[in-house]
């Protein structure tokens, strides 16, 4: 038994409607508990006028797995430049767009985050996916499986095979990947960049299934919502970086007919083709379909200036892109009849000016979305910019003036006609627990994160009040990961394994011989490799704790 | 390999699934027979079978020694401690292990300021430096099997060193028909996986340097002074094919290797731009992609990485395992093979600390040493390997309880001990 209090700070809890009410906080063995006022503690931490929120989640951010490693191996001179750690916790880990693990989860911690989540696990690469994230301290993790480019699916959709054991092949991969969701990523477009096809609109034939992106996202949405998925499907939708891909987008959401979807990084997807130079903002139309349509969150995929490096599964529009990269080199990957890969190394950059409208876009799209709880605040890490830029961001998003003194250096062009000079709205600290908290908890079925009510898991992030967002964010005063003190004024002070969150959907167990049928014909493992049994996880996920979350209803068969 | 595809396994031969730690290629798809010796079941694979030659059916004993002389285990623990606890730059190479032992030699490197290099990495340096300076575009085991008209080997017939290649790789029932070309290799008698292919070899014109050049050169529409018949053929194949695979082995190259993996990138790259094509490089034995893979991930640099004092530097030539001991740039070795007897340590005076299969006990049993024998991983303990085509885990798992202890064990003891030692004001 251990408790602490924290005592007498400014709460802003969202999910528990607390706005700025000063109160004390109280945790016993990890969770937030109500204490007596007189009741003993074992620590007391005096937070008088600092600002107390949950820990950040990040609810999509590459932090572990095959591409994000081979992004490590491509840019080793984004590692060179290092310094030994000066904290004795620390084991050495360097790099700035794709930092080692030991790194991502120390200076996520160092800013207040206690969860991040891998949105890009390739089924075929989940056991390596575990291994990187369990290896990445502090944060408990999990990730999204990747769906709808999957030969087997496609296949299944092309000969007409029924819903329901399309549903069960869903509900088992996320079984057997020990995922947190599904994440399609241009659907059914890397697979069919496999047969040569280079391009692929959402009502368009794969060139070889004769399916479209508008069944597979249909489809996988649809399964998602009877197998009792929190999570919505999460969605990179098609034509990523096109200028005009505006129209793919609203018809994406078009095609969820009202079942919940997450667009990602919509900043990528938000380009439309006016003016002279025929790439523009189409950050009012997608804002309105969001606005409009109350099934679809969004998170942003925020540009910051810099060198970067961008990891994606979607080879057929890296693959468009990789002339584009610097420094000029990139990797490509097609992998094990389920996914694809790509890796660009990308500067960013003030002067450019369609660098400069991506970055005006993402800022108007955090802006002019009413509902904070549909918006997460991400860069799509690394391929925005590293999340290390979150505070900055965060600054952005709340102060106009810094806002205003920023778009003044970008290409002129921007600077003088973006859309988001007008947009007077500043985000307050409420609104910016939400987008970094509360909502990704709630879209990702989180019930005991992301919030600090009774029960809660004691992740809890302390902020010494500051008038400049972006310092008071890069340091807090405290964070606690499960009750435990992890870092004190910026610095670590303990570095916890992290737990894995997974879901264990239900689904009829006929599909295993189906599947094990075709595993034998096309694939190159063996079926009894298939899934990840619950102690594997444990060992490959470095010992951290299993937290399987519990599924909306009842999940499985109706 | 005189293997016979044809030919069903014995019917007599009983086994559990198993997969096979001794070769990239991880083979989950065969059995073993423990009794009354380890033996592989529905594979003839040479390289397995020599192998499991060095284990038994049932744990070896082995004990640990200091100086060569039989110690238990806390005493070779603590030699080993204090050896590399002294040392000020201690390098741990061999790193055959797997991907839990690499996770602990990580923590022991940042707890004793090691160079980590592996026992094929020069080998491994030809397709980590490639891929730093140009990238790569490469392909998986079950692509190839359900995608590849058209497979290139260069320079390698692949099963020399990865016996069952072509029987991982073999077209599914509904793949495209297949054609298979060695360039510069003779292929293999007879070649489990190739049954449904046809097959074809052509020389080099000159070297594989040339080869490679010429091919990419022509491919990108350059004219180039020689010609070559059977090149410019190929050259018209891969150009109509739906899907190219290029085949090559890190480990067969000459010097300056790296020269022809950017080749082999341009000429799929120049491929991709029309139709398919991708390239698959066999290596990363005896763990090396494993240890690459960890290392990458938990530090950010891959391996020839050094925890310095200044932070983490990566050097691809000069943190060569030869090239420190020869420039005695290194004062202590602690070498790591826990797969075969077989990868013995470079002949050096230093200081050495060997975690090593059970036959490696002669390899460190002068002054000066100490040997740790360690389980195997798939043989006397659970593991996970990386496969050749880099995302692919498998997990491992033995086919005895072991007696020994693994890899991870020993170096998370070592590493308590040095720091145990260090907060009594030992410090170095
Ligand atoms: S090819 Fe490699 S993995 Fe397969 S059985 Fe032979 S040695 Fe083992
Ligand atoms: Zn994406
Ligand atoms: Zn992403």
């Amino acid at each position: 038994m251990s408790t602490l209090r924290l005592k007498g700070g400014r709460i802003i809890d969202p999910a528990n409607g607390i706005d700025g009410e000063v109160r004390d906080i109280g945790v016993r063995d990890g969770r937030i508990v109500a204490l007596h006022p007189a009741e003993k503690v074992d620590r007391e931490f005096d937070v008088s006028g600092m600002v107390v929120m949950a820990g950040g989640i990040d609810m999509h951010t590459h932090i572990g797995g095959g591409k994000v490693n081979l992004a490590r191996m491509l840019l080793p001179e984004d590692h060179r430049a290092n310094r030994a750690p000066d904290n004795p916790l620390e084991l050495a880990s360097a790099g700035c767009c794709t930092p080692g693990t030991l790194a991502t989860g120390y200076r996520y911690a160092e800013m207040g985050y206690t969860a991040a989540f891998e949105p890009a696990m390739a089924p075929s690469n989940a056991r390596h996916a575990h291994m990187e994230m369990g290896d990445t301290p502090i944060l408990d993790h999990g990730a999204y499986v990747m769906l709808g480019n999957d030969e087997l699916m496609l296949r299944m959709l092309a000969e007409g095979q029924d819903f329901e054991r399309i549903r069960d092949y869903v509900g088992w991969t996320i079984h057997a990947t020990r995922a947190m969701g599904v994440k399609v990523v241009n659907p059914g477009g890397i697979s069919a960049f496999k047969f040569n096809q280079r391009k692929l609109d959402v009502d368009e034939d794969h060139t070889h299934w004769r399916i479209t992106p508008r069944q597979v996202v249909q489809t996988l949405a649809r399964a998602l919502t009877e197998l009792g998925i929190p999570h919505p499907l999460h969605i990179h939708a098609s034509n990523l970086g096109v200028p005009g891909n505006i129209g793919s987008t609203l018809a994406t959401i078009a095609a969820l007919e009202g079942l919940r979807g997450h667009l990602t990084h919509v900043q990528f997807h938000a380009y439309g083709t006016e003016g002279a130079r025929k790439f523009s903002s189409a950050a009012r139309e997608l804002a309105e379909a969001v606005n409009a349509n109350p099934n679809v969150s969004i998170d942003v995929g925020q540009i910051t200036f810099g060198q970067t490096v961008t990891a994606s599964g979607d080879t057929m529009r890296q693959h468009a892109n990789a002339d584009l990269g610097s420094p000029r080199k990139w990797i490509g990957a097609d992998i094990e009849c389920d996914a694809g890969c790509g890796i660009v190394p990308f500067r960013y950059r003030e002067e450019s000016f369609v660098n400069a409208l991506q970055w005006a876009i993402g800022l108007e799209l955090f802006l002019l979305v009413d509902d904070p709880w549909r918006v997460v605040l991400t860069t799509d890490h690394p391929n925005g910019g590293p999340f290390t830029s979150y505070p900055h961001l965060i600054r952005l998003l709340m102060d106009k003036s810094f806002r205003d003194e920023q778009l003044a250096k970008l290409h002129p062009e921007v600077a003088v006609n973006a859309l988001l000079r007008g947009i007077g709205r500043e985000l307050s600290l409420n609104e910016i627990a939400i987008m970094t908290r509360a909502a990704p908890a709630r879209l990702l079925g989180l019930a005991d994160r992301g919030q600090l009510g009774e029960g809660a898991a004691a992740d809890i992030a302390v902020y010494r009040e500051d008038p400049d967002r972006e310092a008071m964010f890069t340091t807090p005063e405290y964070v606690f990961k499960d009750g435990e003190l992890v870092v004190q004024r910026g610095r670590l002070v303990a570095t916890p394994v992290g737990g894995t969150h997974f879901l264990e959907p239900e689904f009829d167990p006929a599909i295993e011989r189906m599947l094990a049928k075709y595993a034998d014909e096309h694939l190159a493992t063996a079926w009894r490799h298939a899934a990840i049994g619950r102690d594997e996880l444990c060992a490959c996920a470095n010992g951290g704790r299993l937290l399987a979350c519990p599924l909306h209803g009842r999940g499985g068969r109706k | 390999m005189t293997a016979n595809p044809a030919s069903p396994p014995p019917a007599a031969a009983t086994g559990r699934p198993w997969t096979c730690p001794f070769c990239p290629l991880c083979c989950d798809g065969f059995s073993l027979a423990a009794a009354p010796r380890p033996t592989l079941i529905g594979s003839d694979c040479g390289r397995a079978a020599a192998a499991l030659s060095h284990f038994g059916a049932a744990p070896a004993s082995a004990t640990a020694r200091v100086d060569g002389r039989a110690v238990d285990h806390r005493s070779a623990v603590a030699a080993a401690a204090a050896i590399l606890g002294a040392s000020a730059q201690p390098l741990f190479a061999g790193l055959a292990t797997d991907v839990a032992g690499m996770r602990a030699l990580y923590r022991l490197a940042n707890g004793c300021g090691a160079i980590l290099d592996h026992a094929n990495g020069d080998a491994l340096m030809v397709s980590t430096r490639a891929l730093q300076d140009r990238g790569v575009f490469y392909t998986t085991l079950a692509e190839i099997r359900n995608r590849a008209d058209l497979v290139v080997c260069l320079g390698t017939n692949a099963t020399d060193h990865y016996p069952e290649f072509f029987r991982r790789t073999a077209p599914a029932a509904d793949a495209p028909a297949r054609h298979v070309v060695f360039v510069g290799a003779c292929m293999a008698a007879s070649v489990p996986g190739l049954e449904a292919c046809t097959t074809e070899e052509i020389g080099f014109a000159g070297d594989v340097f040339d080869t490679v050049a010429l091919i990419a050169a022509r491919l990108a529409g350059r004219r180039t002074a020689a010609s070559d018949p059977a090149l410019d053929a190929l050259i018209v194949r891969m150009q109509a094919a739906r899907y190219t695979v290029v085949v090559w082995e890190s480990s067969s190259l000459p010097a300056q290797g790296a020269l022809v993996a950017e080749a082999i990138q341009r000429i799929v790259n120049t491929l991709n731009r029309t139709t398919r094509a991708a390239a698959f490089c066999l290596g990363g034995g005896d763990g090396g992609y494993t240890a690459n893979q960890v290392m990458t991930w938990l530090s950010g640099l891959p391996l020839r990485t050094g925890v310095h004092m200044r932070g983490l530097v990566h050097e691809p030539q000069r943190y060569a395992t030869a090239r420190l001991l020869a420039q005695r740039a290194v004062d202590a070795l602690l070498w790591v093979s826990a797969f075969s007897p077989e990868l013995a340590p470079p002949d050096t005076g230093l200081p050495l600390v060997v975690l090593g299969h059970p036959g490696l006990e002669e390899a460190a049993a002068r002054a000066n040493s100490v040997f740790i024998p360690v389980s195997t991983p798939g043989i006397g303990s659970a593991g996970h390997l990386f496969r050749a085509d880099g995302g692919v885990v498998l997990p491992l798992v033995p086919i005895y309880a072991d007696t020994l202890p693994g890899v991870a064990e020993v170096a998370a003891d070592i590493a308590a001990n040095i720091a145990a030692a260090r907060a009594e004001g030992g410090a170095r």
